[in-house]
């Protein structure tokens, strides 16, 4: 299926290492992404979910591998690869001196999205993510699961093809969670990809079409979750999981 | 069993404070001439201090009154009124220590999560801020005591009571800042998120004291020239002196003991002021760090701006300057660094210029005005640009968001730069004019010194921005604000400095020679401070944009 779609991400023979002589974080992680689909990156704490997403958002260099953003190459096209892409960080890394809405007109210029289609994304996602009138507020202001919000909020104002979040339901309640997965599932059925990485093996079972495993910074293994499903009906992922865990 | 379990509690928080102080050595990053500089610097002042302290006590422990010199009354007067003082700024800084160590400190809210006693935490953060003030006082202790000391004949308590005072200092300000601290709390909520209000009252009370502070060197100038200074410390000027030491207390206890004047009263005093004012600041402060705990867990941080609008699309660099502007004008103590001394700058050098043109006249015989209006403009083009030494730290961890974004380096690290180049510009032109129009400068020289202090201006601004992008050091704060001057800011202190230095005193030794050997070469002032400026600028730009592509795409640096 996935041979006759768009290939939206592709990681190839990934390495990185924090110290120069150091061990590698990721060793020789590849992977592909195809518009439409919605694949979960999982594994214990320390196992390169971080580092990957963080390389190939272009936030950290690494040592040997390529990664492509629908055919841009994040070091040699930075800014085209990055355009093509939302991102959300682990720690919901927000401007804090800035109102919400100020956070997401930034973020609509840095992306050049016209102003019309603007405010029309801005109600769809003000539904989703009800943040109400503390939109208008700094954001320095926001609990934890309000900066996650708003950052999830601005992430989408340009429709990216590719929307890489890290961890994305820490901090959300029930209802929020709720909403987000729903919106995730839309958003996937209207041909764009999400990559995400999370220790909620539910949520990831739950709505990934496919999961890759790292451990230790190694990818051991590559999920296709329907097709799992499909010849083992009773199959149990949280014990397949752990079986790679030790 | 409980105060045996608090006490470890105590023990355990101080050894964490300490271990965090330590392990700013062990840092990766760690500059170690932005400290390195710091620490010369730091000494610079204190000897600066010593020597003109020591030559004031000659002059005026030797001061007469009704014809009789009386060493010991004017040693007590010159020791209360010095002690006021710096009492008054330990105060302040002690304000600044508790805002920064009790009220806000990050770790708070991990604490009230954890097994710790109100009281263990209370004392612990006390102490750390005894130790901040202790070192300090220390210092200030030793440079005032040691110079006077062998400048006047002292008693032989005075030595004892010296080491005594580094002691004893701290408490005093930490007494009094915990009086002040109500007020000072009061003052913050009343200003908070009132950017526009505290930006203007701010800017104008430092107009206000450099403003003061020039009155002060005008008048050291008018006694310098008129070589009055023996003869300004008249009967009346004492007496004015005397009745002002005579109420400035806790200094004049201070004064009364090291002066052997009153020994029981000094030490009656001070023990008495420091007991209670210990007692009201135990009080005060455990009152306001319950509260602000608690605040800070409910989180009643809260401003809105009026109105929800999606603003017209503007352009990428655009987007990020105003992105820039808006960190530090929101930030008050960003602002008051930044833009408010770039908006005092321009009085500043005025100031300065008006005083000093007529000294260099007077003591050299030359008029050097245009060479003196270079070297003022250079040394606080340095000072108010000194704040670019944060370009890159401030972001914190949203320095990794922009690299995410879809925006090149150049327009990262240029909307950065321009943002500080615009600030400084203005303050540029409004120095430049203010020098033309009071009749100090002619316009065309007017224009030169702007022209060149532009250029001065520019390469602090590209150096301060790269030094700080290679030695970044994030804040871990939660608001990510940075609290401490950096290395980074002492480089550039001591860039400008020599710069100015260098560059001025050529220029000076250059207008001496011209006027002295009738060489008629006048026009090499213009020559050389044009030559210097273009030479700095090519290599402030090279410096900032050396392998930077490279850099900017493998930073990882900030600490965190």
């Amino acid at each position: 299926m996935s041979e006759t779609k768009e290939e939206i991400l592709k990681v190839e023979g990934l390495c990185k290492r924090y110290a120069k002589k150091g061990d590698w974080a990721i060793a020789d992680i590849s992977f592909s992404c195809y518009a439409g689909e919605m694949v979960g990156l999982l594994g214990h704490n320390g196992a390169g979910k971080s580092t990957t997403l963080k390389c190939l958002e272009g936030m950290i260099p690494y040592e040997k591998g390529e990664i492509l953003i629908c055919g841009n190459d994040i070091r040699k096209k930075p800014i085209a690869a990055k355009r093509n892409m939302g991102f959300v960080t682990d720690n919901h890394a927000a401007f804090l001196k800035m109102t919400g809405i100020q956070f997401i007109n930034f973020y609509a210029d840095i992306y050049h999205v016209p102003a019309e289609v603007r405010q029309k994304r801005l109600e769809k996602l003000e539904e989703v993510f009800c943040l109400g009138d503390a939109i208008q507020n700094l954001i320095s202001s926001y609990s934890h699961g309000m900066r996650q919000k708003i950052c999830m909020m601005a992430s989408l104002i340009h429709r990216p093809k590719l929307w890489v979040l890290d961890e994305p339901m820490t901090g959300l309640d029930p209802r929020t969670q709720d909403a987000v997965q729903k919106f995730m599932r839309s958003y996937v059925k209207g041909g764009n990809t999400i990559l995400f990485s999370s220790h909620t093996l539910g949520v990831v079972a739950k709505l990934c079409d496919r999961i890759f495993l790292l451990r230790k910074g190694q990818q051991v293994d590559s999920i296709n979750v329907k097709e799992k499903y499909a010849e083992d009906p009773n199959f149990n992922f949280e014990e397949y999981f752990f079986k790679y865990e030790g | 069993m409980k105060g045996e379990a608090d006490f470890r509690v105590i023990a355990a928080l101080l050894k964490k404070s300490g271990q965090e102080r330590r392990s700013m050595f062990k840092e990766k990053n760690f500059d170690f001439l932005g400290f390195f500089l710091r620490l010369v610097l730091t000494a610079a002042i204190v000897v600066l201090f010593v020597v003109f302290f020591g030559r004031f006590c000659d002059v005026y422990l030797a001061v007469k009154t009704a014809g009789k010199p009386d060493p010991v009354t004017r040693g007590g007067e010159l020791l209360t009124i010095l002690y006021a003082i710096v009492i008054l700024g330990m105060t302040v800084g002690c304000l600044g220590l508790f805002e920064k160590q009790i009220f806000k400190a990050d770790d708070n809210r991990l604490y009230s999560a954890l097994p710790i006693g109100a009281n263990a935490l209370f004392t612990a953060k006390l102490i750390s801020v005894y130790a901040g003030q202790f070192a300090v006082s220390t210092v200030i202790v030793l440079a005032i005591n040691i110079t006077y000391g062998l400048h006047a004949g002292v008693t032989g308590v005075f030595w004892p009571t010296t080491a005594a005072l580094c002691f004893l200092l701290p408490l005093i300000s930490i007494a009094l800042a915990s009086l002040a601290i109500g007020p000072y709390q009061l003052l913050k909520r009343f200003f908070k998120e009132q950017f526009v209000v505290l930006f203007v009252v701010a800017t104008a009370l430092l107009g206000v004291f450099f403003w003061f502070y020039s009155i002060i060197l005008g008048a050291v100038k008018d006694l310098l020239l008129g070589d009055s200074l023996r003869y300004f410390f008249n009967d009346r000027v004492i007496g004015r002196i005397a009745t002002v030491a005579s109420l400035l207390y806790p200094g004049r206890w201070i004064a009364d003991i090291l002066t052997g004047v009153d020994l029981l009263k000094g030490w009656l005093g001070l023990v008495l002021f420091v007991v209670v004012g210990l007692a009201i600041a135990i009080f005060m402060i455990r009152f306001i760090l319950t509260r602000s705990l608690q605040e800070r867990n409910e989180g009643t941080d809260y401003f809105r701006r009026k109105g929800k609008k999606v603003k017209a699309p503007k352009s990428t660099f655009y987007a990020l300057m105003k992105r820039e502007f808006l960190l530090i004008f929101r930030t008050p103590s960003y602002a008051f660094s930044y833009f408010s001394v770039a908006l005092i700058m321009p009085l500043m050098v005025y100031f300065c210029m008006d005083i000093a043109s007529s000294l260099v006249m007077d003591l050299v015989g030359i008029k050097c005005d245009l060479e003196l209006a270079l070297f003022l403009t250079m040394l606080f083009g340095a000072l108010t640009n000194v704040f670019c030494g944060t370009n890159i730290s401030r972001d914190g961890e949203n320095f990794y968001v922009l690299k995410a974004m879809p925006v090149g380096y150049k327009e990262v690290m240029f909307s950065k730069v321009t943002l500080c180049a615009i600030v400084m510009e203005l303050s540029q032109v409004a120095s430049a004019v203010l020098l033309a129009a009071s009749g100090l400068l002619a316009w065309y020289d007017a224009l030169f010194v702007l022209a060149v202090g532009s250029a001065f201006g520019l390469v602090y601004i590209c150096v301060a921005t790269r030094y700080d992008f290679d030695h970044a050091h994030f804040s871990s704060e939660e608001n990510g604000e940075i609290h401490e001057s950096g290395g980074t800011m002492s480089v550039i202190v001591v860039l400008g400095m020599a710069i100015s230095f260098v560059t001025g005193g050529l220029l000076f030794l250059l207008r001496i020679l011209d006027q002295l050997r009738q060489l008629g070469v006048g026009y090499l002032t213009y020559i050389l401070a044009a030559a210097c400026a273009s030479l700095a600028v090519a290599g402030a730009l090279f410096y900032l944009l050396f392998r930077l592509r490279r850099k900017y795409y493998e930073f990882t640096g900030g600490g965190l």
